[in-house]
This record gives C-alpha cells, structure tokens and sequence, in this order.
C-alpha cells in the first residue's frame, strides 16, 4: 500500500500513521480497491474519497481533489467497518449487577474504560463499532452503551453520539441461575424458572406504568396551578423501562430457545412495545416467522453450541434460516476475542446456509447497523456515510484476510505496519522505566548507608546513573501500539476491583470469553473444556 | 508520654481535690496540674504559610491560640519563652483524610457476603446497602487511639478523620490530634460526607458492580431530594396526608447538600477522575476528590471543573511480594514513574489540592512521599500549603487552622530545619496550644543482624483458644520497623517498632473493643521468631515464621 | 461399475442419511475404493493435479496421476475436486463431554491428583452428536485427552467413526497427561467476586510442594517397576496407578505435558529430563519465548487454537496468530490443536489464521495433518496421501482450510463416512416448516 498526496508528494504509510488522527478536515482518498459497498454493490479498482471524516464519494475514477491524501490499495479490499452487536469490552469491574434481578438501574455507559486493551485487539480485527451490553445475569439487566472503537478517546470520546439508547433483557438458563449455586447462607433468587423470569418482566412494566401515570398525575396537578402536592419518586429502576414503554429505548434481548422468545414478544406486544433484538438467538431458526412478524433482528453466533442444555439444538445455519425468512440479522461476538474475527464469522453463512458474499458480510456491517439503529450514519460505503472503513489484504471473508488499515471517522484508528513498527518502542520504554526504578532504589538504599557522609554524591556517578535509563521518553511521544498513557493503576483496584479477565490462569488462554453472563453462565465459555481446563 | 490533663482550663484546676481524685481514677497517674498556657518561640524562622517567611521572628500563644506573630512583638511576661534559635515554626501539619481515633465498624447488612450466618445481600437500593450516612466520626472518637500519638511525633496536629467501610460510611470530622477526651479532639463534627465508589455486595448482594454503585449513589441523591421536598410539605400540612417515610440515610446527605458541605468522592485513574465529573453532574453536587494519583494527566480538566481535589501520598508501588517473572505492563510502570509528578501538575494548572496519607503506616513515609512530589517539580511551598493550609480551606476551617495567623488555634510543628529534608528533626508540636515533646520512636542500640522485612505469621494460645495474627512488615537499614499487622480484631498500624542485633520489639493498638497497646518481643532466628506479646497483664509466648523466607535475598536473587 | 456424480452429491447425502444416520462406518460397502480424477494435495510432495486414490481394506492401496482403477471398485468422481489427508485435531475432549453445563454428561475429568491409570478411551461416547458435526469440516480423527489432576490419565487417538470404540479406536494410550503445576498470585474469589493477589512466596511453596508430590510418585513407580521386573509377583502389591506409569518410565509412552508459561515449560522439560522420560508440550502459549530450549531437547508442541487474545497486556494483538510461524522458523515441531468439543470443527480455520500470519500454506496443513502424525508416533499410517496409510481422506470443493470450502466426500478407515449431522438433520427439518 502506498500513500501520496496527491500530484506532489508520496508519504509512507507509517508518516502518515504517525500523524494519527488525519486532520478530520483533511480529505482523504482511498484508491484501487476493491470495495464492498455492502448496500450498492462491489466495485473493483474503486476510490473512495473521504472529507471531514464523512465518505464523500464513491466510485471507479473519482477525481483527486487537490491537496487530497491518496492511499493507494492496490490488490486490496475495502469493506465498512465491522459491528459487533453483542460486546462487553471497555467496563470498568463487573458487566453484570447480578444481585437483583431487574437491574434496569444500572447502565455501562457509566463505566466505561476506555483503556481497556481489547479496544485495541478489536479494533486490530476491524471492529470500528460495538454494542457494549450488561451481562445477562437477570430478567431485566441494565443499559447498553454503542461506542465507537476510537482508541485513545476518553469515555465520551468512545460513545457513538446520537446512537438510541437500549436495555438488556436475558431469559432462560442465565438469569434463572441454573448453572451455579449461590454459596451457603446465600438465598435463593427469584426467578427460578422461565416461568418466573417472564414473571419478573411483566411486574416490571406493571411498575412502570404506575410509576408512568403517578408522574403524568403530578405534572398534570402542578401544571394546573396545585401547590404542595407530594411528588412522586424518582425511580432510577423504572425511569428506562418507561423509556421502553414509550418506544425511546431498545430491548435487546438475551434468549436461546424458540418458546421463550415468543413469550416475550407477546408479552412485549401486551404493553405496546417491541423487541428490537434477540441477542444469540440460538433457535431463532424455529420461530423465524414470528420475529419477521414482530420485527425483531437477530443477533447471532456463527456456530457455537452445545456448552448449555439451551443450546444444545443450536445449529450453524441459524442466521441464513433467519435471514431467509426476512429477519435483519447479525452475527456477533459476545467476547473480545471472536470479535477480532467476526468476518470470517460471518463467512460461515455461506458454508452453512448458502449466503452469498453480500448476504453474508452485511450481518456484520448494516444489519448490526439496523438493529443498533445507527444505519444512517454506519454500516456500508455510501456518500454521507461515517468514514468507517477496513482495508484487508484478502478479501474480509477469506481466512486469509489481515486488516491493514482501520479508519473510524476517517481517522486512522489502526495501521497494521505502524504496529509493527511501534513493538520495539514498547519494549524500550518498559525496559527505560524498569531501570529508572531499579536505579531509583539503589539511589536510596545508597543515600541510607552514607546517610553519615553528608557530601553528596560525586559527579560521576550521577551521570552514571542517569546514563541508565536510556532514552526516558517523553510522555507521550513514542505512543506504542497497545500500551495507552496512564492506564489505571494497579492500586485503582481499591477504587473499584478490575474486571475478571482471563490473563493468567493457564486454562483461560484456550477459551473464548463468554462475559455475556458471568457467572451465571460458565465463567468459561462455550468451548469445550480444554484438558487442563477441566481440573475445575 | 505528653503531659495529659484531664481539665483544659486553670480555674478547673482550682477546684477541689476530690475532682483531681475521682480524674486520677480515671486517667492514672500521668495527669498534672499546671501546664503552662502561654509560650512564645522567639528568634525562631517562622513560616506562616499564609504570608511571607519571618526569618527570625515571634510568635505567641495564650490558652489555645496563637495571639501575635511578627519580626517584633512583645511578649507577655507569663509566657514561658522558647528560644528558637536554630528552628523552624510551620503551622501544624493536617493529614486531610483519616481514620485516626477510629475504629472500624463491621459491614452492615448488604455486606459482601461472608458465609453463612451473615446478614442476607441487599436487594436493591431501598436496602440502603452499607449506607452509615448518620456516622458521625466526631461521635465516635477515641482520644487514646496511639496513632494520635504517632501522627503528632510525625508534626502532624490535625487530620479529618471519617468513617471508612460502606459505600456512604459516614461524616468526616476535623480533629486536632490531641486531647483528654473525644469531644476535646473536635474542631469541626460533620466536616464532610464520604462516598465510596467499591462495590459492597459481591456477586449476590447489591451493588456487586461498579455500574451497580453509580446506580445507588444516583438514587440515594435523588431520594434525599425528593425526601427533602416531601418533608417539608408534609410538615406544613400533614392532615390527609400519607406521611413520608422517615429514612435515616438521607438526612446527612440533604444536610451536606444543604449546606454546601465537602463531598468526598473517590477518583483514581484518568477514567475514574473523569467520570467523577459526569457522577458530580448527575448528582448536582461539586465534590472533593480523592485519591487522584493519575491527576498528572487531566490536571487541567480538573482545574476546569474547578474541584478541588485531595492527593493520596501512597504512591503505587511494586507489589511486596509479587511474582517476579510477570509481566508489568507499561501502563503500570508508567503510572508508577509518572504519580509522583501529579501534585506538579496540580499546582501549575491551578487546582487546589491537599495531601493524605491512606495506607501510609508511618509519618516518615508521609513526608519522604511530599518530597518525591517536590523531586517531581512540586514548589515546597506547594507542598507545605497541601499539607496545611489548602486542607483548612477544603473542609472550611482556614479560619482557624492551617497557617500561623493571629486568632487562629496554636497548631505549630517546630523542627530544626527544612520540614522536607529527611534528616530534620522534628523538635515539638503544638496542639490547641499544648506543647508536646517529640517521642523518637526507640532506637534500636544495634545495628540490626539479619532482617525483619516479610509476611510474617505468628502463633499464640490465649484464654480463647489458639490464634494467629500475620504481620506484614519493613525494616530499614537501621532496624526500624513499620507496617501493619492483620489480627482477630481486625488490623493495626504497627506504631514503633525496632530489631536491634537480634532482638525485635514492636507495638501497635488492638480495638478490644477498648483501644489497648500490644507489644511483641523475642528474638529473630533466620526466618523464626521466638518471645512473647504483652497486651496490659495478659502476656504469653509467641512463635513466627516468615513463609516466604527472606525478602531481601528474593529480591537479590532475581 | 458404478460411479458417483459429483452433482448428485446432495441426493447422495441423502442417501448416507438412510444408510448410515446415527453412527457412520457402513458394513455394506464395497472393499475397494476408487478416487477418481481429482487434484490430490499428498503432502508428500507436490500435488498430483489429476490422480486417482485406489482405497482397499481400509488403506491406501495406490494414488498417483496413474492409479489404475480395479474392476469393482465403487468410484468417487474426483473432477474438479481437491484429496487432503483427513485433518487430525492433535488435542480434544470429543465423546467426553455432551453438554459442559449438564454434569450427567461430563466425563472428561476424576477426583484425585493421580490418576496415570485412567484412559479416556473407556469413557469415549460413540454416539456423541458432536462427533459427525466434527467431520463436517473434514476432521477424521483426534487425540481426546482427559482433564483434572495432576495427572488426569492417558489419552486416546480416534478416528472420527465407528459404531463402538472398538470401532473408532486409533491407538489407545498415546501418551499420558500431567498438567504441569503453575505459580499464579492471581485467584478469583467468587465471595466478593473479585481477583485477589495472592504472595508469591506462598504459590511458589505450594507449587513446589506439588512437584515434590510428583517427583515422589514418580519414584515410587519407578520403585515399583524395579519390584515388578525384578522381584517375584508374591513381593508386591498390584497397584494400578503406579503400575500405569511403568511404560512412560521405559520411555514408551510419552507425556503429554500441558503448560502455558515460559517459566512452567521450563519447569516441566526440567523435571522430565531427570525423569528421563519423554514430554510433548500441550498449550505452549509462551513456547515462543523458550524457543531454543524446545529446539535442543527436542519437544515437540501441540499449540491450541491460534485465535486467542495475547496472555499479557503488553504483548502484540497477533501474539497468538504469528506464534506457529514462529516456531517453524525456529525449527520446532508443532500441531495445532482445538482443545476443544463442540469446537472442534473450527481447526481449520486456526491453521488457516496462522497461514494469514506467516505460515506457509504446505506448513499449515501439515500443522493438521502430518505433524501431529509425526509427534504422537502415527505417522506410518497417519498424515499424507501414500500407498500403505490408512484411508482417512477428505475430498473437498477446494482450499480445506478456508471456510468457505465444503467437504464434499469423507473417508475414514477407507469408507466414505457420511458428514450429515445434527445441524443438518435440524436444518432440513425446520426449512420444511411451513
């Protein structure tokens, strides 16, 4: 890949990373691709031009305004970033308040960290846009947040503006807690049964209409001149599923099995509602007529089965029934690490289901977009669209396929060589800040045994020890490839503990990450115990 | 030991001798009569903190409080004169966030769970999970707690002290660190209401997440505020009225909200210190924040909001004993190299800011640790005014407390030298006006052979059965000892300590409930330690043993 | 002589439903097997762009541009169609495990720290749905190996077939497993659900304590073995598990060691020299930073899947991905592995990712294939297309490693073994609901 600006100068790559973000209102065109529009078609050799971090364009010969940065992507694909539908990177502590079982008060947004690294993995695997749930430990979880993958932004910075907000539901094995037992001493929680969890649902929006009308009934008193009436509670419970009632925010729902699906569309229907997701949706293939009916999408999993008894009649060809039967359908991650390949997740509809290449990468780039509600702003290469885009060396649904480049905004957010560049300087900063602090100790242990010679220490030796730490680099200059400035301390655990992530239990490694439900789902995923992971 | 007395005024004394019997039966031995009342420290290098230095000047103190200071002022002829010469006189210094006189309350119900038998899990926010709003640390002082003791030896003479466990633990007090009894100690009862942002619950009690605490916090605020309203209209005109429910919980926080008392809400990394700022907005309040040891990189974001903030001088550090062939990742050792550097940054971006000493065992570390910030680029006038006067001003007593000003109260630490310096000695601290010799913690007479430092287990029969108490301790190169020690009654600061050739001795206060000192001493064997404790007349034998074997040869083995 | 079009392959799926639905080896079918005009990848040398498999009694009677077909023979028409050996997942808990979350059907692990005499072969379910849902993406066979303990028990080389174990059985003991005792400060505490850091001196004790344990059990087999070559049968008690060790202490079987970190592999080929006894590494997440240790002694690693998250946080995004290209370089013999069940049909892809990332397309297939052969001791019937190997084959529409591809004939011990399967069967049914 080569980029030049255009009739003047030819940047590497690596320049032009290094002056990562490109000014957004730069204007940047990405050329001879081959690019998958997703919703207008493939076109081959084709540009893109980007201004102010909108696509502006796309076609065969667009015309390279003057002062335009050219990337040339001869041989390779370009493709609208991908969408994860169903993640849970980037929260501080737990993604689950599992205590109650409506836990509606609770929203990620509000915990986000935005240093967790698995921005970055994803990101790296051409993720540009995730749907960051809570977990699915109750009936009723708590609020999602859509972010964009914007790595080195604050929490704002990640947050997709403008993006509706949603809910977390979960049914089935999950918030019925049929695979743990709580320890001694510890009571039992409601519900314990499917019959239950529909139960905690329907109470919920009873409360919520109550709640709705005792408000209506205040607002309505106080507008017509009564003084001192009491006012009602503020319910941070309740607020969002009013929110729900009034069709403002979106219920993705955790569910596997066909039948309780349909309990809670109806029961959505009942209070004028509608689904707006079924998140895994392992039988969605047996009820698909009735969600083309109810509209809701489905957000699936390529081919994971068989970890739970509710998903033992998962089947591969899910999403392509689905989609046949006119559901919006994605595919997504539910951990950090399937969320680097959601591409060739997607790939696997074709293998299984018969999707066509269009078919197939569009459930993880404007399906998710529709279910998420952000189709017009992301999701596939249109003029007006969010410059969210992938530059891959294969074609994204080849196992092959590396992502080179990953632009968010039109902002390059990745650049695979300036990855690769960047690793050393990683390792010379950890060794510069390890030998600071090794020199920093002897320095005190040195001052303590001379603590009776006054004098200070001889020129010499002074340089001698800072000629030890190498090259100190200024803050942030060297800005490597993972590591962020200032990540949160060690110590912040006291302020909040950090969240389980498999780093070093050795059976963690081989495992998928399956937060979607800690711990009422196996802590471990869906893959089958690894030999050593069976010792639990 | 400081003189104690029972009485702070003259004319008390003068009463009759059965007062002075019936005190000695409670204080022992150690009450006197006539303590002088008024002194002056004359040619002495005065640093106000709120002016510019005297370099040899005066000041006065008469019953309590300071009366005059200046190049040349005159002296009253009862005042017991002090020649300066050769010291230093800074105002007292004031530890912004403790516990100190405190004991710490178990968990209320909502705890994380501990087995069976405890209190249920909280079941959502109606629970008021750990929520002691209505603590008031001023009520639950204890003025024999040695940490005042140790604290006053390190020229520290005042200190907010609050309760620590909970998600609303209570109300902050300021205390001068000195006094007969509890209520001697109060400058300020209900100085601050303290917000923990730790999950409490577990995975079955609510809130077991962070995002389950934000959540709370929000409801509780929203719930004082609707309280307020509804109290107020109930009580104009109850009849045919459902009463609002009495709630306990809510009136600290509508008290504190009415008047505009220091909200404490703790932020450490750039992401917590952030979203403190949407938390504060959500809430309508403007709150002290704590912690802060990556402010170094969003100092002026703060500064922008205009908080004020108070500094952990706890510096993260490498962990004691952690695995060696770990990987640290940079982001760690980053913030390790750059912490220290944040009161820097504070002070050139305009950000009022007070030093504490959470998790700092000893008052020498509490100063080494100002100084790193000094090392850092922090002015040392920057770094005095945080441990003096930027504290009065955050919790609203500079109008009494933290610089040497007339009509303010006689808290002073006089030394013989840079206050920074490590080899400056602290001479005295005045507390309310009362002179208090430096104690230097016992010196070992040895120098030490072999080392104390390491996680320590030691073993002891008592009337209740066989026990165990773990000790974590540090050793510098002289023998002294710190650190902590976790027992039945929960964990103590060690307060002195030494090993001199082979012999060890340390001491630290146990909460039975009564504060009572307790001392270990024996003999160190390699990685065992033989003797005995003494907790008043119990005594009996004790063995250690250090599991992980030697920390320095660890270290030196890498 | 009949012969099979290549579009009548769907009828004929149907037609392996009827014949074979539930388990697969089909007793009625003919001795002789023919390929015919398909581009065969051998992986022992170049691929032959049109040759024929001649396939009898279970092996690989003749393959070449020029196989002669017998009279007889039932013929698979090849054209346009690429032969791989059949993929072997070196590291699995196939038939051990039905469904993770429902006790009654896990098998894949016992109490105790020393179980050397356990074999997962006796607990291997035949009927397992997971098995033909494994073949779908053209695995044919697998080393199941059992979980928990120290020592969990032998592992057993399958093929994906067969009515019965018996059946199915590839090898039965091929190396015993010990999973090698780690130091980790960092344990979760499920009470206030949290990490907690605990010091290392106290898990390098316990740690210690657990080798020490080892080294010990060791001794008394090896002391045992000494009784039972030596000493009359009246001298000793039998006792299993000891007795269980004896053929990895002759150097016969070898140990399947499964270790993540640098400082464990260290640990583990330590303790297996002065064991003398022979060690596979299994998991080797950090081989990549004992490199030239693996190289001199020699051990082999079977790697799990490539499309992991770095270990730690500082580590490269492709940590994992680069890491079998890596090794190669470094002249390391490895496999990749799923350690997985149910997915097990996703080892393709991991050998596929580690060919995105720098391994050669011929090194990524035999990272499936050949090598695993190679490092378990089957490589004189396992692994490449030649006369004399057992018939385990894949006849695919291209490409086995891409996802797109499809397997469109299966053989397993020189039958062509149906790839229908539960998903399949649950597709055709509810596309059919009206």
């Amino acid at each position: 890949m080569r980029i030049s600006r255009s009739g003047i100068v030819v940047l590497s790559l690596a320049t032009i990373a290094a002056a990562v973000p490109v000014a957004a209102q730069d204007t940047v065109i990405i050329q001879n691709a081959t690019v998958l529009t997703i919703t207008k078609g493939t076109i081959e050799n084709g540009s893109v031009l980007i201004h102010n971090g909108k696509i502006a364009e796309v076609g065969k010969n667009l015309k390279v305004p003057s002062g335009a940065t050219v990337i040339d992507a001869s041989g390779m694909f370009l493709s609208p970033g991908i969408i994860d539908c169903h993640s849970h990177i980037a929260v501080e502590d737990q993604v689950n308040e599992g205590s109650v079982a409506v836990s509606s008060m609770t929203g990620v947004g509000e915990a986000l960290d935005p240093e967790d690294p698995d921005i970055y993995h994803d990101l790296a695997g051409g993720v540009t846009v995730a749907n960051v749930l809570h977990g699915s430990a109750n009936p009723i979880g708590g609020l999602n947040a859509v972010i964009k993958l914007r790595w080195g932004k604050d929490a704002h910075g990640l947050m997709f503006e403008g993006a509706p907000p949603g809910i977390k539901f979960a049914l089935g094995e999950n918030p019925k807690r049929s695979n743990f037992t709580p320890p001694p001493g510890i009571p039992p929680r409601y519900p314990q049964s499917r019959m239950g969890v529909i139960d905690v649902i329907r109470q919920a929006f009873v409360d919520a209409r109550e709640y709705r009308k005792s408000w209506d009934d205040y607002r309505k008193r106080t507008a017509a001149g009564e003084k001192n009436i009491m006012p009602p509670r503020r319910d941070v419970k309740l607020d969002p599923l009013v929110e729900v009632l009034e069709g403002k925010r979106y219920v993705h729902s955790h569910a596997y099995r066909a039948d309780e699906m349909i309990q809670l569309m109806r029961l959505a229907e009942e209070f004028g509602f509608r689904i707006r997701t079924f998140q895994h949706v392992l039988e969605g293939y047996r009820i698909a007529p009735e969600m083309a009916a109810h509209g809701v999408g489905g957000s699936t999993f390529s081919d994971w089965w068989g970890y739970k008894a509710e998903a033992y009649e998962a089947i591969p060809y899910n999403a392509a029934m689905m989609t046949q039967h006119g559901v919006i359908v994605s595919i997504n991650s539910d951990s950090a690490e399937e969320a680097r390949h959601l591409n060739l997740e997607a790939a696997k509809t074709m293998k299984y289901g018969g999707m066509d290449e269009t078919q197939a990468l569009s459930m993880v780039t404007i399906n998710p977009a529709i279910q998420l509600g952000i189709d017009k702003r992301v999701g596939s290469i249109e003029p007006g669209k969010d410059a969210d885009l992938v530059i891959y060396n294969h074609h994204p649904l080849s196992v092959y396929a590396v992502p080179q480049t990953v632009f968010i905004d039109g902002h390059i957010y990745f650049d695979r060589k300036k990855d690769l560049a960047a690793r050393a300087d990683v390792d010379k900063e950890r060794k510069a800040l390890l030998e600071k602090e090794k020199a920093a100790e002897k320095k005190s242990e040195d001052k303590k045994s001379d603590e009776k010679k006054p004098d200070e220490k001889k020129p010499e030796e002074k340089k001698a020890i800072e000629a030890q730490t190498p090259g100190a680099p200024t803050p942030d200059a060297s800005k490597p490839a993972v590591a962020k400035p200032d990540a949160p301390n060690p110590d912040a655990s006291k302020q909040a503990p950090p969240k389980p992530k498999p780093a070093d239990s050795k059976k963690d490694y081989s495992k998928k990450e399956d937060q979607k439900s800690q711990p009422p789902e196996p802590p471990k995923p869906p893959v089958t115990a690894a030999p050593q992971g069976s010792q639990q | 030991m400081p003189q104690r007395n029972l009485c702070r005024s003259a004319e008390i004394l003068a009463l009759s001798i059965w007062v002075l019997t019936i005190a000695a039966l409670f204080i022992g031995p150690d009450a006197q009569a006539g303590e002088p009342r008024y002194f002056a420290i004359t040619n002495a290098r005065i640093v106000p903190v709120s002016g510019a230095v005297i370099e040899s000047g005066t000041v006065v103190m008469a019953k309590g409080l300071i009366v005059s200071v200046g190049k040349s002022v005159s002296i009253p002829p009862e005042a017991l004169v002090i020649d300066g010469k050769g010291m230093t006189v800074y105002p007292g210094l004031f530890d912004a966030l403790t516990d100190l006189g405190l004991t710490s309350p178990a968990a209320t119900a909502g705890g994380a769970h501990e087995g069976g038998g405890g209190p249920s899990p909280s079941r959502g926010p109606e629970d008021r999970p750990n929520t002691t709003t209505w603590t008031s640390a001023a009520d639950e002082l204890k003025a024999d707690d040695k940490r005042l003791e140790t604290w006053r030896n390190g020229g520290f003479t005042t200190a907010v002290t609050a309760p620590k466990v909970g998600l609303f633990p209570g109300q902050g007090a300021v205390i001068d660190l000195a006094g007969d009894r509890p209520g001697d100690l109060v400058v300020k009862p209900n100085a601050s209401l303290h917000i923990s942002l730790t999950p409490t619950g577990g995975f079955f009690g609510f809130p077991g997440s962070l995002i389950g605490v934000i959540a709370y916090v929000k409801q509780i605020y929203y719930d004082a505020a609707q309280d307020a309203q509804a109290q107020q209209i109930y009580a104009a005109n109850p009849r045919g009225r459902e009463r609002p429910r009495y709630d306990r919980a809510l009136h600290a926080i509508e008290d504190a909200t009415r008047d505009g008392r220091p909200v404490l809400l703790p932020a450490v990394t750039v992401p917590q210190i952030l979203r403190a700022f949407d938390i504060a907005s959500q809430l309508g309040i403007k709150p002290v924040l704590y912690g802060v040891t990556q402010g170094y990189a969003v100092a002026d974001q703060i500064a922008a909001k205009k908080l004020s903030v108070l500094v952990n001088l706890k510096w993260p550090e490498k962990e004691k004993d952690a695995d060696p062939d770990a990987e640290e990742s940079l982001r760690t050792l980053r913030v390790r190299d750059r912490a220290p550097g944040t009161p820097a940054a504070l002070e050139k971006a305009g950000v009022k800011f007070a030093f504490y000493s959470d998790g700092l065992t000893s008052t020498k570390d509490i100063l080494k640790n100002a100084k790193k910030a000094i090392d850092a680029g922090l002015q040392r006038d920057a770094a005095l005014r945080a441990l003096t006067l930027s504290p009065a001003e955050i919790y609203g007593v500079a109008d009494r407390l933290g610089s040497i000003e007339t009509g303010k109260i006689a808290n002073l630490v006089v030394t013989d030298g840079d206050l920074f310096e490590e080899k400056t000695k602290i001479k005295f601290v005045f507390v309310d006006g009362r002179k208090f010799e430096i104690h230097e913690p016992e010196k070992p007479k040895d120098p030490p052979k072999g080392t104390m430092t390491g996680k320590w287990k030691f073993n002891f029969n008592t009337p209740e059965g066989a026990q165990e108490a773990t000790a974590d301790l540090t050793m510098d190169t002289d023998g002294t000892l710190s650190g902590s020690i976790v027992h039945q009654y929960g964990t103590s600061t060690i307060s002195s300590g030494y090993l001199s050739a082979d012999k060890f001795s340390f001491s630290f206060s146990v909460n039975m409930p009564r504060p009572t000192d307790v001392i270990f001493s024996g003999t160190l064997d390699g990685n065992t330690a033989k003797g005995s404790l003494s907790a008043g007349d119990f005594s009996t034998e004790i063995t250690g043993t250090r599991p992980g074997g030697r920390q320095v040869e660890n270290q030196e083995g890498r | 002589m009949k012969s099979v079009n290549k579009l009548t392959a769907s009828l004929l799926a149907g037609l392996f439903l009827l014949l074979f639905a539930g388990a697969s080896t089909g007793q009625t079918q003919p001795s002789v097997l023919a390929i015919r005009g398909a581009k065969i990848y051998t992986l022992a040398g170049a691929p032959i762009e049109k040759g024929n498999i001649i396939l009898r009694d279970g092996r690989i009677a003749a393959v070449g541009a020029d196989a002669a077909i017998p009279a007889g023979a039932e013929i698979v028409d090849g054209a346009g169609l690429e032969v791989y050996p059949g993929l072997f997942d070196s590291s699995s808990q196939l038939g051990l495990t039905e469904i993770d979350s429902v006790a009654g059907t896990v098998d894949n692990a016992e109490m105790g720290d020393f179980n050397p005499q356990l074999n997962a072969a006796t607990a291997i379910h035949p009927a397992s749905e997971h098995i033909p849902v494994s073949r779908e993406t053209g695995i044919t066979h697998t080393v199941v190996m059992p979980g928990g303990g120290m020592i969990p028990g032998q592992a057993t080389a399958i093929h994906l077939a067969g009515w019965t174990l018996e059946e199915m059985l590839v090898r039965k003991s091929v190396g015993l497993v010990l999973n090698w005792p780690q130091i980790s400060t960092r344990s979760f505490d499920f009470a206030t659900f949290s990490f907690k850091e605990k010091p290392y001196t106290d898990v390098k004790r316990e740690q210690e304590k657990k080798v020490q344990e080892l080294t010990d059990f060791f001794d008394r087999a090896r002391h045992y073995q000494q009784a039972v070559e030596k000493g009359s049968a009246a001298s000793y008690e039998r006792d299993l598990k000891l007795e269980a060790l004896i053929p990895v202490l002759k150097g016969e079987l070898p140990v399947i060691v499964i270790a993540e970190r640098a400082r464990e592999i260290k640990g583990a080929s330590e303790f297996c020299d002065k064991q003398k006894i022979r060690m596979i590494l299994a998991g080797g997440t950090e081989s990549y930073k004992v490199k030239d240790l693996l190289r001199q002694k020699n051990i082999p690693v079977i790697l799990g899947p490539t499309l992991a998250l770095p270990a730690n946080e500082d580590d490269p995004y492709d940590r994992q991905f680069t890491l079998p290209a890596e090794l190669q370089a470094a002249g390391i013999q490895f496999a990749i592995s799923s350690q997985s069940i149910s997915f097990m049909r996703r080892l393709p892809e991991y050998a596929g990712v580690a060919q995105a990332y720098g391994l050669s397309h011929d090194d990524a297939l035999k990272a499936v294939t050949l090598n695993p052969a190679q490092i378990f001791g089957l490589s004189k019937d396992f692994g490449t297309i030649e006369t004399g190997k057992i018939g385990n084959l894949i006849v695919t529409t291209g490409d086995p490693l891409e996802i797109r591809t499809v397997v469109r004939y299966l053989f397993i011990n020189g039958r062509l073994t149906s790839t229908d399967n539960k998903h399949r069967q649950l597709y055709e049914k509810y596309r059919k609901r009206p």
